[in-house]
């Protein structure tokens, strides 16, 4: 016994760092984690409770009528309004509150080309344009109304 | 968007050929994962080197047995560094012990490297050392490496005979669990690269053998230079029977290393599935340096030729060991540009197999060269303060030069 007291002490030392571990997991791990899935399930319900931010696009429609209607038949048709103009849930709930921002003139060209950019990986049909070639300095706008691209 | 943006889109852009996804334009993987199993791989062949002493009873390489465990311990301190400087989140090393999903190889790979660090080479170290730790504790002078010492007694200072056979008894024990924990842990680097897949590249039931083989030839070029460095700094003698054995095992792990990734080669050649002529680009273009030249010649075959040379003819000691550091040098490097080809020469083309897109590397960003140069360099630091902590020279393992 006395000869292999020096491996017992080592056993002991590994016994408590195991319990040490197991105790920070009881306390650190969330009590909900794992109980649908690996992620803590309370996570759903407090994302639930968030605030809403984007109104969605109905909620423009009934004070935008002019510039929903030029978009619904455009070839815009399927870009949120929200996609350009931000997230306007406050601006839907209290018109006056928040006033909806849009790209800058001198940011447009870089806006735009996020989707417009010339780029092999684009189908051949997608209008595109090489930014630096395409009179540049122009703002988009000036040309191809945003509601109504041409 | 910020303009700004859109150039680096651009530059990035002008520097792709042919048809790539968008999502491909920035390798994802950078030179921290290069590094990462080229540390993991040095770890298992300095471990495997070990436990050929002590397993299979090489006694030639005695001299070797502490360095390579304590080369060991300080390249495995380090090797998860890469990855958590990669990610970012450090605090994600600890999660994965606390929320273990057992679904993913990545997650699942911290519980093999505390495993092996834990229960195999920090016991094997400490039972190994136990005699001169108890010496040490009591004759230290320099107080904070006593109290040191001390602690690492665990409170028992018996150092009978009996007792230091069971230790030898319980190491041997260890070191045969190790053996296999040691493969584990690098083939477990190789089994993440082979099982994506994806990738045709990577993905082949052979990468964790490619990877292993590779990692015992890294692992004993890597003791080997240390040793004969030490030796030389030492102003001590270089054991030729040790460095002689050691030559011979890492002839035969450069040659089982190089003839499996000829073999594949040489089956993905033959098979030329629709991913080959992708391949065959890649090799004869972006890969063409570090691979055809680096990897493979400089890596490989040259060492292979000097070390051959060694075994086929009576060469003089002197020839002799400039040929090993020689072999053991070009071999570290052919091994840190095989894991380069497969890391980043892997994530060079497209999944549309129709294009490639490039790598720039940062200078000095937190996945750039310096980055990398000091997370390289970092396990070699961790070694200076483990031989100075746990001297290897015990007093029989080596002799000092004779005068002339």
């Amino acid at each position: 016994m006395k000869d292999i007291r020096h491996l017992l002490h080592v056993a002991a030392a590994f016994v408590v760092v195991i319990i040490g571990f197991l105790i920070a997991r009881h306390l650190v791990v969330p009590k909900s984690f794992g109980r649908i899935g690996h992620y803590r399930a309370d996570a759903v319900d407090e994302i639930k409770a968030l605030p809403l931010r984007y109104a969605g696009e109905q909620a423009c429609a009934p004070c935008h009528r002019a510039q929903a209607k030029a978009k619904a038949s455009s070839r815009h048709k399927g870009i949120r309004c929200e996609s350009c103009h931000g997230a306007l849930q406050a601006h839907a709930e209290a018109p006056s509150s928040l006033k909806p921002a849009k790209p800058k003139e001198g940011e447009m060209r870089a806006f735009c080309a996020r989707c417009h950019e010339k780029n092999l990986s684009r189908p051949a049909k997608f209008p595109q344009v090489d930014p630096r070639e395409h009179n540049p300095g122009v703002a988009c706008s000036q040309c191809h109304p945003p509601h109504q691209p041409k | 968007m910020h303009a700004s943006y859109m150039e680096t889109l651009r530059e990035a852009m002008s520097m792709v050929s042919g048809y790539i996804y968008p999502n491909e334009l920035e390798l994802q993987w950078s030179v921290l994962i290069v590094l990462y199993p080229y540390i993991t791989g040095l770890v298992a062949g300095a471990f495997i080197l070990a436990s050929l002493e002590r397993v299979f009873n090489v006694t030639a390489v005695k001299p070797t047995y502490r360095l390579s465990l304590l080369m060991a311990l300080a390249f495995l301190l380090i090797a998860p560094l890469p990855l958590q400087v990669h990610l970012g989140q450090p605090q994600r090393a600890f999660e994965i012990f606390m929320t273990p999903n057992t679904s993913s190889a990545m997650a699942m790979f911290g519980f093999v490297y505390v495993w092996y660090l834990m229960a195999v080479l920090l016991v094997e170290i400490w039972l190994d050392y136990r005699r001169e730790i108890v010496a040490w504790s009591k004759s230290e002078p320099f107080w904070p490496k006593r109290l040191f010492y001390k602690l690492l007694t665990f409170g028992v200072d018996n150092v009978s005979p009996r007792s230091l056979a069971i230790d030898d008894k319980v190491g041997r024990a260890l070191t045969v669990i190790g053996l296999p924990s040691a493969v584990l842990l690098h083939g477990y680097v190789g089994f993440i690269f082979g099982s994506i897949k994806a990738n045709p590249w990577w993905s082949t039931p052979l990468m964790p053998v490619i990877f292993l083989f590779s990692a015992m030839a890294s692992g004993i070029a890597g003791v080997l230079l240390v040793y004969m460095f030490l030796c030389w700094a030492r102003d001590e003698h270089i054991e030729m029977p040790c460095i002689d054995t050691v030559a011979k095992f890492f002839l035969t792990a450069l040659i089982v290393a190089f003839t499996l990734e000829m073999l594949e080669t040489l089956q993905t050649a033959y098979e030329a599935e629709e991913h080959f002529d992708i391949i065959s680009l890649l090799v004869e273009g972006k890969l063409y340096f570090s691979m055809i030249f680096v990897q493979m010649f400089m890596g490989s075959l040259i060492p292979m030729f000097l070390l051959g040379l060694c075994q086929l003819f009576e060469l003089p000691e002197k020839v002799r060991k400039v040929f090993y550091s020689a072999s053991a040098i070009l071999s570290l490097i052919g091994i840190l540009a095989m894991r380069w080809n497969v890391v980043v020469g892997g994530q060079f083309f497209s999944k549309s197999l129709r294009g490639f897109t490039t790598y720039k590397m940062e200078l000095a960003g937190r996945e750039g060269l310096v980055s990398a140069l000091v997370l390289g360099f970092m396990p070699l630091v961790v070694l200076a303060l483990l031989l100075y902590l746990l001297p290897p020279w015990g007093e029989s393992a080596h002799r000092r030069k004779e005068p002339a």
